[in-house]
């Protein structure tokens, strides 16, 4: 009995395991042991080279651009992203009428397939047919060139990154929200605290679970999910301004062939990645603050 | 005695009965899904003349998808028969170890004859005179025109630009801008992203000047890219002037930006691919005529031709005779006279058997359908060397990138021409010592 109790757990957790080991576990195995080895595309042929790969990468231009432009990418869509849906979620906390509506089209982005979305900027962004390009001629009588100029392109992109994660940071703002206990509302405003004081001192520090939560899933996302519209609005242009490590490792294994420098590409990016998850873990509970 | 008789003939049955068994060929296709019809139409002909196989033509994603899936199908284990690669994959297709070259199957086939398909084709897909794929879907950019917008800019329909200044006076003039200094009308498009890097391989053609060294890769593993040169300079700055007047705009990645704004009638000139021209006329319909012209070349330079586009068809090798047998047949029945006539009037590539060409002719095809004449006059004229032949090296995908790298460098004034093409040449020269190392 005691025995079978304590196996239970693993029994629960050997399907994930299993789907987490075919799928993610033994791929990355691999990518660890094909970044040190140069592959032909049909990988008929290969040669090991040790860390040559890895150092080939910081030598060409190309992924260290990628790794700015990661770094701009990540900055400007969580930071930008995040204080939007803050004010989106607390404006959504309020007894309106209609309040449910305006939540359902709010999260409605989340909903759409990335790809999808960024098949809709890229419509509404095109120079040819574009409502927003249209709008940009009428209003202010220029012809902005979205997708194709820097940086422009890489600003598409990121409107587009921000838009699609809005919906899920305001679910997750207004549960936060909605279980911080309307009497530390009532107290500061006998105490005569004013609306923006209220805002920052009750409800940000209450919140900073939930904010630390969403930087750090926001960071995972908008490093790995961006792909699709990057790849749907520029496929990296104009001139690689557009190119995210993501991208980078997608264009070096499925447009160049090169093995070996995609797989030690995804080999930094695993172990950036530990580190954000390593941070969520040691800090992630310490994080709350009360004043 | 009779034992052995009996054997014989209990191994004639049953070889018998193996071979007439039905197979169904796999024929992986990357020219579009739109092509799948006309294709599988084809194959549909060829199972009535051969009722043991059946084809399945199946469109498995955009050339590069293609390439990626075939890779992927391959390591699996479970290849198609037949696949369709575009014409910067040869080189990684021919030391991809896993196909069958074509020549092997012509030299074992006396009913085949290789003078029939068109020398340009032949030598694109060879390598020192050995052939490696079946060419299939062959074409070349061509520049589309506006005729009405030609005539109210006060310019002969019929008297197209045939060098790069006239071409850019004509551009010029063919741009319209409203009261408030808007344009609303541009002389010329093109796409960036896969369309540009294709037509600057082209251009450096028409001038007769080299890519890659050792003859385009021809008679030798190319090492080194040399497309920095007067040649490609002229490239640049004949689509750079344009963009910097204001007479030309960047339709953004891909084909399909560039053909919207032509055909909305936004750009009076566009470059694409002759594989285009019944979309273009259908889309065009009655609002406007639609031209071909040549492509313009430089003055004062000699002139080479246009580089065969498009793809070949590859034999996978299955180790399996009977279904290589099968796929080579098909092979020959997609490059008789008939199929490439009849491929070619659907689709606006030109057919690669010189006597489907003489066929269309005959039966006044040309006639009634100029413009799909000069996209094969285009390629019959040009100069048979190693510049027209094309550039052949497994580093190519990423050599375009480069290529296409610099344009958008120079569009957006990052760099000088001069710079940037340096900067790409540089680039190429590494791809090239990497892919190069795996050999």
């Amino acid at each position: 009995m005691i025995l079978s109790r304590k196996w239970i757990p693993y029994l629960l957790l050997a399907p994930t395991f299993l789907i987490i080991s075919v799928f993610i576990y033994y791929p990355a195995y691999q990518s660890f042991f094909m970044s040190l080895y140069k592959v032909s595309p049909f990988g008929t042929s290969s040669r090991f080279v040790g860390f040559e790969n890895f150092l080939q990468l910081f030598q060409s231009g190309g992924f260290i651009q990628s790794v700015y432009t990661t770094l701009i990418f990540v900055i400007v869509t969580v930071g930008i992203g995040l204080v939007i849906s803050l004010l989106l979620a607390v404006l959504l906390n309020d007894k309106i009428p209609g309040i449910g509506i305006f939540r359902t089209l709010l999260f409605s982005p989340y909903a759409v397939s990335p790809a999808v979305a960024g098949v809709l900027w890229a419509f509404l962004l095109s120079p040819v047919s574009g409502y927003v390009s249209y709008l940009f001629l009428i209003v202010l009588k220029i012809q902005p060139q979205w997708l194709t100029t820097y940086p422009l392109a890489l600003i598409a992109v990121m409107i587009a990154t921000i838009w699609q994660n809005i919906g899920f940071n305001v679910i997750f703002f207004l549960a936060g929200l909605q279980s911080i206990p309307q009497s530390y509302y009532e107290a500061a405003t006998i105490d005569g605290a004013n609306a923006v004081n209220k805002f920052f001192r009750i409800t940000i520090p209450l919140l900073s679970p939930i904010i630390f939560f969403l930087i750090i899933m926001n960071i995972s996302s908008s490093v790995f999910y961006s792909f699709a519209a990057i790849n749907v609005m520029t496929e990296g242009g104009p001139s690689n301004t557009t190119t995210t490590m993501m991208y980078e490792v997608y264009r070096e294994r499925f447009f160049y062939f090169n093995n070996g420098a995609a797989s030690s590409e995804s080999v930094i990016l695993i172990l950036i990645m530990a580190f954000f998850t390593y941070l969520y873990f040691k800090f992630g509970q310490k994080a709350v603050h009360y004043q | 005695m009779l034992r052995k008789l009996l054997m014989v003939t209990v191994f004639v049955i049953l070889a018998s009965v193996i071979f007439a068994a039905p197979i169904t060929l796999y024929f992986w296709q990357g020219v579009g899904a739109a092509f799948t019809k006309p294709l599988q139409d084809l194959c549909n002909q060829f199972t009535a003349l051969n009722p043991n196989v059946k084809v399945d033509v199946l469109y498995t994603g955009d050339y590069h998808e293609t390439l990626t899936k075939t890779i992927s199908a391959v390591q699996g284990g479970n290849p198609p028969d037949i696949v369709q690669i575009y014409d910067v994959g040869t080189q990684v297709m021919m030391d991809s170890g896993v196909i069958i070259p074509i020549q092997d199957m012509i030299d074992k086939d006396p009913s085949f004859d290789i003078n029939t398909i068109i020398p340009a084709a032949r030598n694109y897909y060879s390598y020192k005179g050995k052939l490696y794929s079946m060419p299939f879907n062959s074409s070349n950019p061509v520049i589309y025109y506006n005729k009405n917008l030609f005539e109210k800019a006060g310019l002969n329909p019929n008297d197209p630009p045939t060098t790069f200044d006239q071409f850019i006076a004509d551009a010029q003039k063919l741009t319209v801008k409203d009261s408030s200094g808007n344009t609303i009308q541009y002389g010329f498009t093109f796409g960036t992203g896969q369309p540009i890097e294709w037509f600057f391989e082209q251009f450096l053609a028409i001038q007769d000047a080299l890519y890659l060294n050792n003859n385009n890769g021809r008679t030798g593993r190319a090492d080194k890219a040399v497309f920095d040169s007067p040649a490609g300079l002229r490239v640049l700055n004949f689509f750079n002037t344009m963009v910097q007047n204001g007479s030309a705009i960047v339709a953004g990645a891909g084909w399909d930006n560039a053909r919207s704004l032509f055909l909305s009638q936004r750009a009076a000139m566009l470059i694409d691919s002759t594989a285009n021209i019944t979309m273009l006329l259908q889309g065009a319909g009655n609002k406007f005529n639609v031209g071909v012209m040549f492509l313009p070349h430089p003055s004062g330079v000699p002139y080479g031709g246009v580089i065969i586009g498009g793809a070949s068809l590859w034999l996978i090798n299955t180790h399996n005779t009977q279904r290589e047998q099968a796929a080579w047949d098909l092979l020959k029945f997609l490059e008789s006279t008939d199929a490439q006539a009849q491929w070619s009037a659907a689709t606006g590539y030109f057919p690669i058997n010189r006597n489907s060409i003489i066929k269309l002719l005959y039966q006044g095809f040309y006639a009634q359908h100029p413009e799909f004449l000069v996209a094969v006059l285009q390629l019959l004229m040009s100069t048979p060397d190693a510049a027209t032949s094309g550039a052949l090296s497994g580093a190519m995908p990423d050599i375009r990138t480069a290529v296409n790298n610099a344009f958008s460098n120079v569009f957006s004034k990052l760099m000088t021409p001069e710079q940037a093409l340096q900067q790409a040449q540089n680039q190429a020269n590494k791809d090239l010592a990497n892919y190069n190392s795996l050999y």
